[in-house]
């Protein structure tokens, strides 16, 4: 574990209650972050979404995967925890890190 | 008629403000319930919540929140889950809805005093969000366990419990005091949402989400998710105050408020959801240990976080660590052997298999955990129960309320942290319970434990009877037994026969 805590100190991303959402959150991010590779931990009752320092979940996207339209505000229903810092539009929903460590 | 994307109107909406004519700013916003730190209030208008929601967009999603989670329980309770339920699970609900379905209550008090005294109009807006999220935590965790009634009186603990003087309520009550009811705008913002929710309510409503689902426990998993995805939301209020007070010269205020409440939510929730993930769940249900799920949520996200923001992590995070690896295992020997006083039913669930299953996760528990519950295994096997019920009173902790106890067998760890404040000898389990005393002592110095109020005529005469009756035992409920009828000891007694 102490090895685990070090290696992704900085890890950002969602953790979304299991689920369609979460099945087109998984898909999306990795379309809309092309350049990052992911870490998916099924928790069974949820799903941990990691990647180093900054992430994208992108509205016109997420619907796509979804096959319905979603708004961002909406995302919040199946967003139980997020790991790193927020920023919420209208558009898009990012995690990130101001400080690398 | 097109509509403005909310980022267009957002801040103007939120930041109502104004300067007051009839009465001074001090008169309106008390420094003692708004901001004792002298930050001027220029500063606080640069106030920016991360996680922006509007009202019309809140409701519409707290509504399809809950449709979803009182329409999971309404389709569910039509099965025959409750029918038959492993009493180990039955307890983990008893536990939880007795210790947390109040305790929302005054989360929305607290939340209510940073909407009329926050001193930045956008945090008084996101807290009256965070105010009603409360609430409708309160309702679901009253709610949902009182169907469960007629089947069994412990449930009833889940509107009683905070309204009586259980030992363990005491500690529930002493904390949720301290970082909820008795503190400012400002320091609430850190203790509360930062300290508290962005921390250890993730292993209380989302780490258990996963054992419950294993249960196939649908309603349960669904509701605690669907209350952490508000706690994800409102807890947002915590990080902008800490970075304030940082650039504002008040980082030492900051990072001890960090230090105190968390510390504090880590006591009791090391015993809410430490002991029913690695001993009330039923082996074959478990998925992590609490250890690995707390390198997960907190040593690792949490403390990043803290980080993050320009804190450190907090000075006692050695001893956190070792205490992981012991306080809830020594209160799962404490509640057990005390079953009598509690409002659900502990098993002791240390048969052959899951102790090797313990052994596994801690290393070194059987030479030591181990050690105590040998005892208790012999004396159940040779008809001795009667020796299993203690004959003693514990000594217990004046801060977290929590009897003092650490590691047993060879590596006897188990000491008493003292301290002497105007002629009053305190007794503390561990050097930060200690610490967050001599911090502030005029707050905690007049408080009695359980045990000071058998000695100080409070629960008078004190016998047994008049105990139980004081903390609501036969009164609400009957309290606990085993919650296995000790069948956990017949793989010991195979193992005997071969």
């Amino acid at each position: 574990m102490p090895d685990m805590d070090q290696k992704r100190r900085n890890s950002v991303g969602p953790v979304l209650r299991a689920g369609e959402v979460a099945d087109a959150v998984v898909e999306a991010i990795q379309e809309d972050n092309p350049d990052k590779d992911f870490v998916i931990e099924n928790r069974i009752a949820y799903v941990r979404v990691e990647t180093e320092g900054e992430c994208f979940i992108r509205q016109e996207t997420l619907s796509e995967m979804l096959g319905r339209p979603i708004t961002m505000p909406e995302v919040e229903i199946n967003l139980t925890s997020f790991a790193g810092r927020i920023e919420t539009t209208d558009t898009y929903m990012r995690f990130y890190l101001e400080k690398e460590l | 008629m097109p509509l403005l994307e909310r980022s267009d109107w957002y801040d103007i909406a939120r930041d109502t403000n104004w300067t007051p004519d009839f009465v001074p700013r001090e008169e309106l916003f008390p420094s003692e319930l708004s901001d004792p730190y002298d930050i001027p209030q220029a500063e606080w208008e640069t106030f920016d919540e991360p996680y922006k929601v509007s009202y019309r967009e809140y409701v519409k999603v707290q509504r399809e929140k809950d449709s979803s989670a009182y329409s999971v329980k309404a389709a569910l309770s039509r099965s025959k889950f409750h029918d038959g339920l492993d009493e180990g699970w039955a307890s983990v609900l008893k536990l939880h809805y007795g210790a947390v379905a109040l305790t929302e209550y005054q989360a929305s008090q607290f939340q209510a005093r940073m909407v009329r005294f926050g001193p930045s109009p956008s945090m008084r807006n996101m807290a009256t969000y965070g105010m009603l999220d409360e609430l409708r935590h309160a309702q679901l965790q009253l709610y949902f366990p009182h169907e469960l009634l007629p089947r069994d009186r412990h449930y009833d603990w889940a509107h009683e419990a905070a309204h009586t003087n259980n030992w363990a309520i005491l500690g529930g009550r002493h904390a949720m005091d301290d970082v909820m009811m008795c503190r400012d705008a400002i320091t609430g913002a850190i203790m509360v949402s930062f300290a508290f929710e962005t921390g250890l309510t993730n292993l209380q409503m989302v780490g258990l989400s996963t054992d419950a689902t294993n249960m196939g426990d649908f309603t349960f998993a669904n509701m605690i998710t669907s209350i952490q995805s508000d706690e994800a939301r409102h807890a947002q209020l915590g990080s902008p105050a800490i970075e304030i007070m940082i650039k504002n010269g008040r980082k030492a205020e900051a990072q001890q408020a960090v230090d105190v409440a968390f510390w504090r939510m880590w006591r009791l929730f090391a015993i809410t959801v430490g002991i029913p993930m690695d001993y009330y769940i039923p082996l074959e249900q478990r998925h992590l240990s609490f250890k690995e799920f707390m390198h997960e949520w907190i040593i690792r996200q949490y403390d990043r976080q803290v980080r993050e923001l320009g804190l450190e992590t907090p000075w006692y995070w050695d001893l956190l660590k070792d205490d992981i690896e012991n306080h809830h295992h020594c209160q799962q020997g404490g509640i057990w052997s005390w079953r009598p006083t509690v409002w659900w039913n502990p098993p002791g669930a240390v048969g052959p298999r899951e102790r090797e299953w313990l052994e596994e996760k801690y290393p070194g528990w059987n030479d030591s955990f181990g050690t105590y519950w040998d005892v208790i295994t012999d004396n159940l096997l040779n008809d001795r129960e009667e020796k299993t019920h203690p004959e003693c009173i514990p000594i217990i902790c004046n801060m977290c309320q929590i009897p003092i106890s650490n590691r047993p067998g060879k590596l006897w760890k188990a000491r008493v942290y003292q301290h002497e404040h105007e002629g009053r000898r305190y007794n503390f389990c561990t050097e930060p319970c200690r610490w967050i005393f001599t911090t502030d002592p005029e707050r905690y110095k007049k408080h009695e434990s359980i045990v000071d109020r058998m000695y100080s005529g409070e629960i008078n005469p004190p016998t047994l009877d008049n105990v139980l009756t004081y903390m609501g035992i036969g009164v609400v409920s009957e309290g606990g037994h085993d919650g296995h009828d000790y069948r956990w000891i017949d793989g010991f007694r195979a193992q005997a026969a071969e």
